[in-house]
């Protein structure tokens, strides 16, 4: 017939509120350490979903990019770009692909011009699967077409920059602009692009480089503009995640026979961008966290201290309680709750105080942060533990005193 | 012929200081019936508060045999001597030895809680003992806003609550003034006319008039155990 947990909770709590200011300054090493945990993991969580969140609006998980490689030392003379006939080659082969994209030249801008105003653009050459791969389409007219890709012709998508520099409040759809020393017909404007970005210097606008982009039919610029036939890139987009590290390992064996065991190329998947990103910030959480445990453990250290005093000073207490029945283990439940209880206290303090300075954490470093409930259970419980694991010395000590010299201590 | 309730053979307890040994209690035998009002007297250090602890189940004997109600208690374990304390002995100590954080009502309820009475139960029990001491308009009243004399009502209230089989009493009136302890010992005789098992270790030569026996002990042994 030993007390019950709940008279243990009720006799505990009670205690804790009479010895208020005792209760706060112990439990201050847990409500430090929980909150660093909730601002860390949180932190760390703003990180990961901002990564995933470019991802995301560059195309997405299942986006696999092929692109030149940098680091090969071109010795032999293996092409270093895809003619479009060995892009329709590629294409044939990969049918599990969802969406296929060659690009032209994403890194050359060209001028372009229209009554009497000049812009300078990056003009890429693409297929009409690059809004599908992209997830962006057009706000105003029409994307490119298969009909314009075969039929070479000379038309145009313009970002909304290249609208507002070029047009103004204009309606660019059907007029004709200049680039490349070529008339182009304007088709469509492509949808205003923003995500807010990390740091101010400069635009706020991560995005805005899209915004200056202009978009003609691939095959418009390797037959009728350049000369080169050169396209160094293009872009793979599958149904589902679980395709791509086949799909890769798939892709790089079709490359390298294409380049006779030559990596020219590289094939990059966004998803092993996301891992690599977790994987970085990782190391950034096990470190804070190690931290926040050494004030955990400090905060331990502190509150069996303090609950060894507290036995000490309630020794007449206990010899009571136990002239009056209390078993040994009903004593060792009171002090061990009344530990817990204070830690759990703390942790859920240490949340709330985490939670609240994170608002002004992530304004100050212009960052998003993501709170959710199972940090902060994770939090509570682990404060919890630190009661658990350092209360029980001091519960020990109070269960073993002798009932006759508890009784006559002064 | 009276029903033996407690019964003690050769009781002894040595305190080990390490160079010396100190015989607190040197072969004690006795006997107390049910009902029975006894007193211990005797000068300090004489041994009677050891014996009160033995008796009170507080502590154990390092030899002889003490016997309550049929138990042989110097062989249980500390887990069933508070068993016992909570069920067959209720204490009233001369310093009172309440809860000074809980109100009376809570400090009374103390021993029902020990023995898992649900909450109702034990509070209605609680009530009803402290209104028989006179106390039932004090209820959450802490221990320090009463009298002296108030403050022994209530350990005596908890000292009965379960029901005990003996009430011990260890200079009860110690800390009282002269009327406060006259009020506290008619409160006692109450308690032995209604047929409990009293002991009480004592100075005061009032108990004399309520005891039925009065045992005297000097230097760890009984020098009388004659019936008053």
């Amino acid at each position: 017939m030993a007390i019950s947990l709940r008279e243990s909770v009720i006799v505990g709590l009670s205690d804790l509120w009479i010895r208020k200011v005792r209760t706060v300054v112990t439990v201050l090493g847990i409500v430090l350490g929980t909150m660093s945990i909730i601002v860390v993991l949180s932190l760390v969580k703003g990180v990961n979903k901002m990564t995933e969140q470019w991802l995301q609006e560059r195309g997405g998980a299942t986006k696999i990019s092929v692109h030149r490689n940098w680091e090969y030392n071109r010795e032999n003379n293996e092409r270093w770009y895809f003619d479009f006939k060995e892009l329709r080659l590629i294409e044939s082969l990969i049918p599990e692909a969802l969406y296929f994209n060659p690009q032209f030249n994403q890194w050359q801008w060209y001028r372009a011009f229209y009554n009497g105003k000049e812009f300078w653009a990056p003009v890429m050459g693409v297929f009409p699967d690059f809004t599908k791969i992209e997830e962006w389409d057009v706000q105003k007219g029409r994307f490119l077409n298969n009909f314009d890709l075969d039929a070479y012709n000379d038309v145009i998508v313009i970002g909304t920059t290249v609208r507002d520099e070029l047009f103004g409040n204009e309606n660019p759809i059907g007029k004709y602009i200049y680039v490349m020393d070529r008339k182009f017909q304007v088709i469509g404007i492509m949808r205003h692009r923003y995500m807010k970005a990390r740091n101010q210097i400069g635009d706020d606008n991560a995005l805005e480089y899209l915004n200056r982009r202009c978009f003609v039919p691939l095959s418009t610029v390797l037959h009728k503009v350049s000369n080169e036939n050169r396209v160094q890139s293009f872009d793979v987009k599958l149904r589902d995640v679980s395709q791509v590290i086949p799909f890769k390992d798939k892709l790089d064996a079709i490359l390298l026979n294409l380049r006779h065991g030559h990596q020219i190329f590289t094939v990059e998947s966004a998803k092993e961008r996301i891992d690599q990103s977790s994987q970085d910030t990782m190391v950034f959480k096990i470190v804070f966290i190690m931290i926040s445990s050494i004030s955990l453990f400090v905060g331990g250290i502190v509150i069996t201290n303090i609950m060894l005093a507290t036995i000490q000073e309630r020794t007449r207490e206990i010899g009571i309680r136990m002239a009056t029945g209390a078993r040994r283990f009903d004593i060792f439940v009171q002090f061990l709750v009344q530990t817990v209880l204070t830690t759990l206290i703390g942790g859920i303090l240490g949340v709330m105080l985490g939670i609240s300075i994170l608002g002004k954490v992530s304004s100050f470093i212009d960052m998003e942060v993501v709170v959710d409930v199972k940090m902060i259970v994770l939090a509570v419980i682990i404060s919890a533990g630190v009661g658990l694991v350092f209360g029980i010395a001091p519960a020990i000590h109070a269960s073993n005193l002798n009932p006759v010299k508890a009784l006559r201590y002064e | 012929m009276q029903e033996v309730i407690i019964k003690t053979e050769n009781l002894e307890k040595v305190y080990d200081m390490g160079k010396h040994k100190v015989t607190a209690l040197d072969g004690i035998d006795i006997e107390i019936y049910r009902g029975e009002f006894l007193a211990i007297m005797g000068p300090s250090g004489s041994g009677k508060s050891t014996l009160m602890h033995i008796l009170g189940c507080l502590d154990t004997p390092t030899g002889g045999d003490y016997i309550l109600e049929d138990r042989e208690v110097s062989k249980l374990k500390k887990r069933q001597l508070a068993t016992v304390r909570n069920q067959k002995i209720g204490f009233v100590f001369q310093t009172f030895n309440l809860l000074p954080h809980l109100n009376i009502l809570k400090n009374v309820e103390l021993p029902l809680m020990y023995c898992g009475v649900p909450h109702a139960k034990r509070k209605k029990r609680a009530i009803e003992i402290l209104e028989q001491v006179g106390l039932g308009d004090r209820l959450k009243h802490k221990p320090s806003e009463l009298s002296g004399g108030q403050r022994q009502r209530v350990a005596i209230a908890r000292a009965i609550v379960n029901e005990p089989a003996i009430i011990l009493a260890d200079e009860p009136t110690g800390n009282l003034d002269t009327n406060s302890g006259s009020d506290i010992l008619s409160i006692f005789s109450e308690l032995h006319h209604k047929g409990n098992t009293i002991i009480m270790v004592t100075h005061d030569q009032r108990v004399a008039g309520s005891a039925n026996r009065i045992i005297h002990i000097i230097d760890g042994k009984i020098t009388n155990g004659d019936i008053a």
